[in-house]
Formats: structure tokens, sequence, C-alpha cells
């Protein structure tokens, strides 16, 4: 996808866009995050997810959408709240997400409305305690939750 | 390819070879130490034919995300090589790549090229096990224990210079740990030479093989639009004729200088993927010894300063399994605030699905095998037959002497 593109793009979703050494970076909020992957991956080519990333930013939790493109990657970026983790999947359209984001339901709770997964279990054991903070969240202690799980 | 039999001649003929475990409710594994990697897929069948495929992983997640979080950066390079035993030098190069890109400092020449001699005789392992997996879950134990002693002779190279056979604890930031050992490139091309003449022999031998054949040909089949739409990576993309490879498309390391040509086979099945690993295997062959005799001179190694500056990266190199992805968040403290890592098997986990539907049970090992699984064989396997509305569960061994005496009886 040439900048230009990504540009028009980044305008068309009230979005900005910022260049790093290995990517291209598009700022959006949540509510935009399946029509830019949807945009994406049109491109013949470009149809390569390569993850998504979620990261603990304090009170967010960080999405990254990464675009395998050529000698780099076209990241989508947003955030949701950590008061109201809910984003929507692009699993429908994109079913190679579908892993990826259950994967960030289990490690940082955030719930992605349209997941085959949502609600359900992909890595972490059936017996992780329901009251335990998400594993990957900063506030997760795990001697806690490992007593919680009474494995000690 | 179960047309012949009836659905009760199709139960029968299970009963003697299925341990039924109805009654244990504490089924051994998936999580039980003496299993081989441990994982779990639940088959929906009709009839003998697979219609549907949960997959249910993390009974080996051992929150290596989490546990990088609290040690410092370098010790962090051996944590990640013990996220596998077979690619534990594509997961260090990829996190010392990505920490490698928030300083300003280059890696050595030297180093670079030493690094695609180390990563392709991992990559020629790789596929070598992965090859000898196959005559195992086929019935063809021969091939298995050809193959692995083959394999012994890459083991012993890269023994010869890393001082380790599997975590090579090898790769470091700004370049290689130490240098190579004297008189190993001609070692190297001596051994490769060897590698190429087994690999033709065993050219000839998986296609004139009936054993082999009838296992793999047809059998899982993807066709390019799957894979496409599931963007699985490696040998699983390639085999469906998408030349697509990091190595060749965001070069790392040396490749830009020594380029593989992408190699991709067309039909999308075992089969095809077999013919793929095999030549992919020349292809590194072919590498390693270019590699050798172009080696430049100069420092192996250049210091980096142990503390990262502030930033993000994201790096992904061509691992035997294919894509291999790191993300590094660094906060410029001692240890990394994040680290995302995305394997080549998550990747690859739909289209296995995608595989196994339509297939027979018999062809359960074979396909998950044929993806080059990092979870391991199958151990733990529950299947729900539909006409029957009975689940039972059945170990990744039981289900190798079923499909090899179900394949029996047909050729029979």
């Amino acid at each position: 996808m040439s900048s230009e593109d990504l540009a028009k793009l980044a305008a068309s979703l009230g979005g900005s866009l910022a260049t790093r050494p290995k990517s291209v970076e598009l700022t959006i909020t949540p509510d935009k995050v399946l029509d830019a992957c949807k945009s994406i991956a049109s491109i013949p080519g470009l149809y390569h997810l390569t993850t998504i990333t979620g990261l603990d930013l304090g009170e967010e939790i960080g999405l990254l959408y990464q675009f395998w493109q050529g000698r780099g990657f076209v990241v989508v970026r947003t955030a949701v709240p950590k008061a109201n983790p809910k984003i929507q999947s692009i699993s429908g359209t994109l079913a190679s997400a579908t892993l990826y984001e259950a994967e960030i339901q289990d490690l940082l709770g955030v719930s992605f409305d349209g997941n085959p997964y949502l609600g359900k279990k992909l890595l972490l054991p059936d017996n992780y305690p329901a009251e335990a903070p998400p594993p990957l969240r900063k506030e997760a202690d795990p001697e806690k939750i490992r007593k919680m799980m009474e494995l000690e | 390819m179960s047309e012949d039999l009836q659905h009760g001649q199709r139960k029968e003929l299970s009963a003697g070879l299925i341990q039924y475990s109805v009654e244990s409710a504490m089924p051994f594994g998936p999580i039980h130490p003496s299993l081989k990697e441990p994982e779990y897929f639940k088959l929906i069948l009709e009839g003998e034919r697979i219609v549907q495929v949960i997959p249910r992983i993390g009974y080996v997640h051992r929150g290596i995300e989490r546990a990088a979080q609290e040690r410092t950066w370098v010790k962090n390079i051996y944590l990640f090589e013990r996220i596998c035993g077979i690619c534990s030098f594509a997961h260090s190069l990829g996190y010392t790549h990505a920490v490698e890109a928030l300083t300003p400092f280059e890696v050595p020449k030297r180093a670079k090229y030493i690094r695609v001699i180390v990563a392709e005789l991992e990559r020629i392992h790789s596929h070598l096990l992965w090859l000898g997996l196959l005559g195992h879950w086929a019935g063809f134990d021969t091939l298995f224990m050809w193959i692995w002693k083959d394999r012994e002779h890459i083991l012993d190279l890269e023994e010869a210079i890393t001082g380790n056979r599997v975590h090579k604890s090898y790769s470091t930031f700004g370049g290689v740990r130490m240098d190579l050992p004297d008189g190993i490139a001609a070692k190297l091309k001596t051994e490769m030479k060897y590698i190429e003449k087994r690999v033709d022999y065993y050219e000839n031998l998986v296609g004139a093989e009936e054993t082999l054949t009838v296992r793999t040909k047809g059998v899982g089949r993807i066709s390019q639009e799957t894979a496409r739409r599931l963007s699985p990576v490696g040998p699983l993309l390639r085999c469906t004729g998408i030349a697509r490879d990091v190595r060749v498309e965001d070069p790392y390391a040396a490749y830009d200088e020594i380029a593989p040509r992408v190699q991709t086979s067309n039909d999308g099945d075992i089969a095809s993927l077999l013919t793929l690993r095999l030549n992919e295997i020349r292809e590194s062959c072919w590498m390693v010894s270019e590699a050798a005799e172009r080696l430049p001179t100069g420092p192996y190694k250049v210091s980096i300063p142990r503390a990262v500056p502030r930033g993000e990266s994201m790096f992904h190199v061509e691992a035997p399994r294919g894509e291999l992805f790191y993300f590094v968040k660094s906060g410029g403290g001692s240890a990394p605030e994040r680290v995302k890592i995305r394997t080549s098997t998550m990747a690859n986990l739909l289209t296995a699905t995608e595989m196994l539907k339509g297939c027979t049970l018999a062809d359960v090992p074979v396909v998950l095998t044929g993806m080059d699984p990092c979870f391991g064989c199958m151990d733990r396997i529950s299947v729900l037959d539909v006409g029957q509305s009975k689940e039972w569960s059945v170990r990744g061994e039981e289900l190798r002497t079923y499909g090899i005496e179900y394949y029996r009886k047909r050729l029979s």
C-alpha cells in the first residue's frame, strides 16, 4: 500500500499516520479498526496479517494490527479503555485474526465482539480464576494467582 | 476413501484398535509429563470422515512473554531460545534483531554471514526431522531411522560451531558469541555435499514407495484460496504455489547477499509438502556452502551497551516453519516492557484444521505431522461421532497404529 493511499485512508477515518524505520502506523479510534483492516486487506498482496499485539498501557489496552508489507509492516494502532475493554472483531473479514484475537482475550482481557472464541478459553487453563486479572495485565501478580489456583 | 466401509464395519474395525475411555474421567494427558508436547483437537466425525475440528491449545503455555518482563535483556535471549528445541536459533535471531533495531549499532558483516550459516543448518535439521517423523507416523520407520542418522551430521556441525546441539545460545546483541572454529568451512562444504546426495536418494525413495504415496497424495489438501484466506506461513503457504519468504521479501542478516531461490509446489497436499521441503533442504545446503565460501573477514561482534534505548520495534525472520514474529517495547530500563512473539505454528493452526476437514480418522497423524506442528504429536484427541453421539479419546500412538492398519486393510 503506497503512502498516498495510507494517507487517504487516514484522512477518511480521521486518524493520524506515522512513519517509523520498519513500519507505517495508522492510529485510529477502536470503532474504525474494522474499516481500516478491510481496506488494507483488500489491497492485492497485502492480505497477510502477521499478528495482533496487545499492550498494557496503564489505563488502556493498546492493540496493534500488524500487516506484513514488503520490507516492513503496515500497522493499525488503537487503544480500548481498561474499564470497558471491548472492540469489534475483524475475524469475520480476516479469518486469520481469529486465534490472535482469542489470545489477547485470554491474556489481556479484551472482548472481541463477533469472534468465535468470545467467552471461551484458548490458552489459559479452565480453572483460571474468574476474579483474577488476565495474566499479562500489569496488575496481575503471578504469586497471588498461583495461590488462587491452589497450586501452592 | 471410506465409502467401501459401512458404518457398522467401521465400528468393528475401530473397536479392536481404539481404546474407548468413556469411563476414565482423568485421562492420560494432555498435560502428562511423559507425553511429547501435548495438544488437544476436538474432531467431529460423520462416519469415518472429519467434518469439523476445534483446536484447544495452551497445555504448554509457560507464560514466557510475562516472564520476559522480569528478566534482563540479555537473559531473555536464553529464555526465548527455550520456546522451541527445534528452531531455537530462529527465536534468538528474531529477538536479537528486534533489539538491535532499537540501537544505533550495525552488526559486522562476518556475524551476518555466520548467522545465515547457523540458521540454514537449523532449517536443514528441522526439515529432516519432519521428514523422519512423517515416515514414522505413516508406518515407514526405516525412513525415520535413516533420516535421523543423517540429521546427526547437521547436529555435529552445529555443536562444532556453537558448542551446543539444541539450544545454541549463539546469537547475541551485536553479532554472535564466538567466531567460527578453524577449518570449519571445508567441513561444512563436505557435509553439505553429503546431505545433498542423501536428499536425492530420499526424493527417489518417497516418490516410489507406496507406503508413503498412498498416505500423502491428495491427503490434507488445501487450495490457494484457503491459504490466502487463512494466511499460513512457511512451507504450508508455499506448497499451494504462493512464493512468500521473509528471507527474500524482507531480507535480514546476510540474506540480501545470499538470497535463496524460493521453492514452491502446487498441489497443496502432504505429498507436495514433502517434495517442497526436500527442495528447501537442497537450497539451504547451497546457502551454507556459499556463505562459508564467501565468509568476510573482520570482527564477529560489536559491543552494545546493556541499556536498550526507549522505543518499539518489530521484526520477523523465516524460521524453518515459516514467519516468526517478534515485537519488543523498551522503556529504557534493564528489562523489556513488553515482548510479543507470534510463532509459526500459531499462524498455521487454522490452516491445519482446514487440512483435516474431509480426511478420515486414519489420516489424522499424517496430516497433523504434515503441518510440522511445534506442539509435537497430537497426544490426545477427543472424537465425537455425530451418528453415534458418542465421545471417546485416543492417544497419538493408538491413532498411528489405527492409521497403518486402516491402510493395510485397504491395500490388501
